[in-house]
């Protein structure tokens, strides 16, 4: 290597060195809040100082021994469990008349049941409220379960579609020609081989559903869920505790994602940015 | 057994008689499979297409007489409260798109050019904070931006300032709450369309003696501009909408659109008013949206 290039790329470097500066920087001020929340979790301290200033547990036995809390979680998952169960099933059927049907109008269905995610959730919690006041179901439970479906089958019919349109259609056709009827072909050779993908779909239904804030806050009347019980204490007062369940969710809703995106590999969906609650 | 002779009887029977029918059974695809849609349809069109007719409904409805009346509309916008509010609301979201577009465009750019497992880490960063609740990350900024925060404390302690700089409770600090939670929208499709960009571009346009300079503001700034405008809006769109950030961040002291409808609803009963000011959200994000489909279009 002569001395010319040698000098040209070290230029080069120093050229990029400015560029790197910025994409360093930026990737820091997104990790931040991560950065941050997790080591104080963990902080000895009662006022919010960083770094802690020693190591103790208190915080997370403050939010395991704290009954409000523990109720929260618990229809935290219930609602979860149960909204993005029915999301699943009826979502997966809905991907399925979409891709395989031939009525009229399946595109524009297709964006129907999708745009909940695009849609500024608090126009849905408005919409909602006044529908469920109207009719007097407001801080009903199974309304509440209704609307977080309704909030998380988006990612499903997203997902199922996908999985659908990407499964080969002759296996379709090999099973009813020899004679199972639609059901028993979806039951016992779609389903058990898109189940990757279901899977996939559930869980993300359920992140979406339990991390869901806005809507929960307008229709669930007295019943609390984690992010909402986090959202009413972060606007009035900063308690340590909310870091230990911080913490937890985010270990929580890693480690679902993660799960998701290896049942789904192939799909990348997880790299695709869409609409998510704010 | 016997359901073997009965398919066996009715398949080619089937087959033979009605020719049309039978193929496109065969064929996988439905005679017109709207039945499987239709229990997401009655669901969502309950709860969800229902409600949002009946909010536009009411948006066109006088509170008061219940007589029909554009009041709601004109009262929004002749109004000192609630017409100031959506106008910071777009400023916000203005601003917040341009500082998404102006650091999340380098750090895109310089992802490009990092090797493979360089790109994997940067991206699980960015995924990370995507997935990480939005309540978790607007709080940690309570943390970093107070007036004893990490960052006031540096400055103090530096020298560069003598009070703590007041970050929260203030548009400043919604905007970096909000860019801080909008970045990863920005950055995923954007290097996504990058990475679209044909590496043979580069060595071309070297060979034709243009510097890198060259290069990057005549080839690659172009090619991706439309990806860029069309993250821009999407950014726009999202934080139109954003509730949670200027309510924790802004203390009440920033509301933006939805934070006065949140007032409008659960404080003062006034559905109706806020039934229009969510109908003029409703036709600005859709309105984008149309225009974010058709920049999609374009890349």
């Amino acid at each position: 290597m002569n001395a010319h290039l040698v000098a040209a790329r070290r230029r080069e470097r120093w050229r990029r060195l400015p560029l790197a500066t910025v994409g360093i920087l930026v990737l820091l001020f997104l990790a931040l809040p991560i950065l941050v929340v997790v080591p104080m979790s963990f902080s000895s301290a009662e006022s919010l100082r960083f770094p802690p200033p020693g190591l103790s547990l208190r915080w997370y036995e403050a939010f395991f021994s704290d009954p409000l809390w523990l109720e929260a979680a618990l229809n935290s998952l219930i609602v979860g469990i149960s909204s993005s169960t029915i999301a699943l099933g009826l979502g997966t059927l809905a991907a399925y008349g979409i891709v395989r049907g031939t009525f009229w109008g399946r595109g524009a269905l297709e964006t129907n049941f999708i745009s909940p995610m695009i849609l500024p959730p608090v126009i849905i919690a408005v919409a909602l409220y006044i529908f469920y006041a109207r009719i007097g179901i407001l801080g009903n439970y199974l309304a509440l379960i209704a609307a977080h479906v309704v909030i998380a089958v988006p990612y499903v019919v997203l997902l199922m579609t996908l999985a659908i349109r990407s499964f080969d259609i002759r296996v379709e056709q090999v099973a009813l020609t020899l004679g199972a009827s639609r059901w028993q072909m979806m039951t016992r050779v779609l389903m058990p081989n898109l189940l990757p993908n279901a899977a996939a779909a559930w869980l993300f239904a359920f992140v979406i559903s339990f991390d869901e804030v806005v809507v929960t806050l307008f229709v669930s009347g007295t019943h609390l869920t984690i992010p909402k019980r986090m959202f009413n204490q972060l606007v009035l007062q900063i308690n340590p505790t909310i870091t230990a369940i911080a913490t937890i969710l985010i270990c929580f809703s890693l480690a679902a994602v993660a799960l998701a995106a290896w049942l789904n590999r192939g799909n990348g969906f997880v790299s695709k940015a869409d609409g998510e609650g704010h | 057994m016997s359901n073997q002779t009965q398919t066996g009887k009715v398949v080619p029977g089937r087959y033979l008689a009605r020719t049309k029918p039978a193929t496109r059974r065969f064929s996988g695809r439905l005679p017109s499979g709207f039945v499987w849609v239709l229990p997401l349809l009655l669901l969502v069109g309950l709860v969800f297409n229902l409600p949002l007719l009946m909010t536009a409904a009411s948006s066109l409805v006088d509170q008061k007489t219940g007589a029909f009346t554009l009041g709601n509309f004109e009262q929004v916008a002749a109004s000192k409260v609630y017409l100031p509010v959506v106008w910071r609301t777009i400023r916000i979201a203005l601003v917040v798109s341009f500082a998404c577009a102006l650091i999340g465009y380098p750090l895109a750019y310089w992802m490009t050019r990092l090797s493979r497992r360089g790109q994997t880490v940067a991206l699980a960063i960015i995924v990370t904070s995507f997935w990480v609740s939005i309540l978790v990350r607007t709080y940690a900024w309570i943390v970093i931006l107070g007036n004893s925060g990490i960052v006031n404390r540096f400055l103090m302690a530096s020298g560069l300032t003598e009070t703590p700089v007041e970050f929260l409770y203030n548009e400043l600090g919604v905007a970096i709450g909000m860019i801080n939670v909008l970045l990863p929208f920005m950055l995923l499709p954007l290097f996504a369309a990058m990475l679209q960009v044909d590496p043979r571009l580069r060595q071309i346009a070297f060979t034709m003696g243009a510097s890198s300079f060259q290069f990057f503001w005549r080839v690659f700034f172009p090619l991706t501009l439309p990806a860029l405008g069309a993250t821009f809006i999407l950014i726009s769109i999202l934080s139109l909408g954003f509730y949670i950030t200027p309510a924790i961040l802004g203390g009440g002291k920033v509301p933006l659109i939805a934070n006065m409808l949140d007032i409008l609803i659960n404080q003062f009963p006034r559905w109706n008013l806020a039934a229009a000011i969510s109908l003029v959200l409703l036709v600005l994000t859709v309105g984008l949206f149309v225009v974010y489909q058709h920049l999609r279009r374009v890349e």
